[in-house]
């Protein structure tokens, strides 16, 4: 497959590619920038969105991920760069592209007078959809019993299911959800992310944007990771954590002074807990059967060991900490 | 532009002001409340209707007939004050300030003077008064020139001079005519200026003009929407002052064409300038600041209270700065004077300051989230 991001001449064969990619993408973002003043807010950004997909942003905040979406979403503009929906250009068609995507925002909020019902109403009619199946957007995010209650009663979470449910109002083939579960509770959560992976099922493109790595990891097919407006990883949850997580934790329980002593003497660095518990970072199987034998040889039993393989989140802390993993690890173990 | 969306925003905007007393107070009720106060506090001393608790000693037909005569011009409305009592005592018991007395003999001096031609007859009336009291002065002025007119008509001699009052202008008003129309385009000025600023800034400080711009509205359908609901709360106000000023004052006022189309030009200036002062309040809670700073020179200068002429001269040049001064001398060159010419210059002054305004406003007003 050809990348049409390093094809810039417009050629029929490009303009080809591009009419190619809008069936098979939702979302294509060319070298995006935006900039506030001296501060670059998106530093030439490329990703794509294939349709069908969970597509999920990582990073710190002030990374750039509301800026991204926002430009993505048609309500900011690009500084430079391009960046089309559906195949349409976000600066030119925005209202051809609105009407076909969904939008949660950061901190959703809405008229403090309004009734859950008469909320989902308006934004309903604004999207010319009187038959919207207003009920059913109730229930699917658990706001029955609220129904009739004023906007300015609702609970934070109530607010920001009440903020998943219009986003819905238009049945969007792409949603945008910019952290939809930030303040909800565990089972709120969990609900939200069955309504993400109904919205998979139903073919619908998710683009979500969240600080919890279960999240992604969970309901995401593609994760891009963003840090200081650029993307530093792209892929997988699993290509993620294989690329960039590429080791284990070997942790040995109550290793005593000589256990230490052993396995600083084959190279690793083993880092002690105030529990007594030693954790070494290690890179194949091998390292371990070496550690193991090693302590062997000094005649000492170990009450318990643990393999551990890094998730999303440690492949995250790597790709957005400055100083690499392990001036991370060793602040940890510092404090 | 969409009807639809329109009129989605506008049952937005009113189902909320139903729900929300304060600001249905200070939309709706506020304005009515000034008309009823002020038009109570000033109604009164312009009727020139003094009560005068008169104490008839003499008791006969013509200390009668010179009774009604009192009342007659509409001046004085005679209070019987009963022959027996002591009036100084009386006036003390009652609170009254002004007790006039006419004496015993008051017909037979009377006959004397007009049957037998004798012109030394004459009577003493009496007047108890209480000195501290300031209303009574004007009270005697006007007493003692009734007095006057009736020795002159005794004289039997024609007088020298007469006096003839003409009125420059053609209707005769009162305090309350003048004051409704300043009232009218203050209520006005207020909601659609404070509106259209305090929604916007609200709106976006919540974050809520941040979703509107996820969804199929367009920023004209945004205007519009503030402008009709701007508009339905201009004639909401209207309505219930002149309604109240009608029933509770009998006010005099000409109610033409004249009048909805200054409502309209208001409006239109006003959440212009709403507009204009938004993204210099940013934050909502300075939006009401700002809003004040412009809304109380532009209420006490632009002669909604008292007329510009009551002002020094540099304030009054100042006044025929602001855009209100022109709506309320055009509204009451509509509503008292029937002045179709200053009405149409007011007119289209307001017309141009509301074209120019609301042009800026639609400008700056920032419908996606760059600011
Ligand atoms: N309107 C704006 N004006 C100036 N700077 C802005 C504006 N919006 C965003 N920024 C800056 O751009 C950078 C990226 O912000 P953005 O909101 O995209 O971050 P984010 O990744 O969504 O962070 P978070 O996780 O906290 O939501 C930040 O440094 C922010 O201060
Ligand atoms: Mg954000």
């Amino acid at each position: 497959m050809r990348h049409p991001d390093r094809q810039f001449e417009p050629t029929p064969d490009s303009v080809r590619a591009s009419a190619a990619h809008a069936v098979e993408h939702a979302i294509v973002v060319e070298s995006l920038s935006k900039t506030y003043g001296d501060l670059i807010a998106v530093n030439n950004v490329s990703f794509k969105v294939r349709k069908g997909e969970v597509f999920a942003f990582l990073g710190p905040n002030g990374a750039g991920k509301t800026t991204t979406v926002e430009i993505i979403e048609t309500v900011r503009s690009p500084t430079s760069g391009r960046v089309s929906v559906f195949g349409m250009d976000v600066t030119t068609h925005k209202s051809d592209i609105v009407p076909r995507i969904g939008v949660l925002p950061q901190g959703f909020n809405s008229f403090d007078r309004l009734t859950v019902r008469e909320t989902i109403q308006y934004y309903a009619r604004l999207f010319g959809r009187r038959t919207s199946d207003v009920e059913g957007l109730i229930d699917l995010v658990n706001l029955k019993d609220k129904r009739d209650s004023l906007f300015v009663t609702l609970s934070g979470g109530m607010k920001q299911r009440l903020g998943i449910a219009i986003a819905l109002v238009n049945d969007p083939e792409l949603v945008f959800l910019d952290e939809p579960t930030t303040g909800l509770d565990p089972h709120a959560r969990r609900a939200v992310w069955d309504v993400m992976l109904g919205l998979k099922r139903k073919g619908k493109v998710v683009f979500l944007t969240t600080h919890y790595m279960e999240e992604a990891e969970l309901v995401a097919d593609t994760v891009a990771i963003i840090s200081k407006g650029e993307i530093v990883a792209i892929g997988s949850p699993g290509d993620l954590v294989e690329h960039n997580a590429n080791y284990m934790y070997l942790t040995l329980k109550s290793a005593d002074s000589s256990a230490i002593d052993a396995v600083t003497r084959l190279d690793f660095k083993p880092d002690a807990d105030s529990r007594g518990d030693v954790k070494i970072k290690v890179s194949t199987t091998e390292d371990v059967e070496a550690i193991l034998a090693a302590i062997k040889v000094t005649g000492r039993t170990l009450p318990g060991i643990d393999v551990r393989k890094p998730n999303l989140e440690e492949a995250f802390l790597s790709l957005t900490t400055d100083t690499g993993p392990d001036a991370h690890r060793l602040r940890r173990s510092a404090s | 532009m969409t009807p639809r969306i329109i009129l989605a925003n506008l049952m937005v905007r009113l189902r909320s002001l139903s729900r929300e007393r304060s600001a249905m107070f200070f939309a709706l009720a506020f304005p009515v409340l000034l008309v009823l106060v002020f038009g109570a506090i000033f109604t009164k001393p312009e009727h020139l209707n003094f009560d005068l608790p008169v104490q008839d000693l003499d008791h006969t037909a013509a200390s009668a007939k010179f009774i009604d005569s009192l009342a007659a011009d509409g001046l004085f409305k005679a209070i019987p004050v009963p022959a027996d009592a002591g009036a100084v005592q009386y006036a003390k018991e009652h609170a009254l300030t002004l007790v006039f007395i006419i004496p015993r003999g008051f017909e037979a001096a009377q006959v004397q003077r007009l049957r037998q031609g004798d012109f030394s007859a004459s009577v003493a009336a009496t007047y108890v008064y209480d000195p501290s009291s300031t209303s009574v002065t004007t009270k005697l002025q006007s007493l003692n020139a009734f007095v006057a007119a009736a020795n002159q008509q005794m004289s039997g001699t024609a007088p020298f001079i007469t006096m003839t009052a003409q009125s420059i202008l053609e209707k005769k008003y009162r305090f309350i005519e003048f004051f409704v129309p300043g009232i009218i385009a203050m209520a006005i000025m207020t909601s659609s200026l404070s509106g259209a600023l305090n929604m916007n800034a609200e709106l976006r400080q919540k974050g809520i003009l941040r979703k509107l711009a996820t969804t199929p509205m367009t920023r004209v359908d945004w205007l519009l929407s503030n402008i009709l609901y701007q508009l339905i709360l201009a004639t909401l106000s209207t309505a219930s002052i002149l309604l109240v000023s009608f029933a509770v004052f009998d006010v005099r006022l000409d109610i033409n064409l004249w009048l909805p189309l200054f409502v309209v030009l208001e409006v239109f200036a006003f959440v212009g300038f709403g507009m204009v002062l938004t993204p210099i309040a940013k934050e909502a809670e300075s939006a009401a600041g700002a809003a004040n700073a412009f809304l109380f020179p532009m209420m006490f200068l632009s002669g909604t209270f008292f007329p510009v002429e009551l002002m020094p001269p540099f304030l009054q040049a100042f006044a025929r700065a602001l855009p209100l001064f022109y709506v309320n001398q055009g509204l009451r060159a509509s509503m008292i004077f029937a002045d179709a010419l200053v009405a149409a210059k007011c007119a289209a002054i307001t017309a141009g300051v509301a074209a120019v305004v609301f042009v800026a406003g639609a400008m700056v007003t920032r419908w996606n989230r760059e600011a």
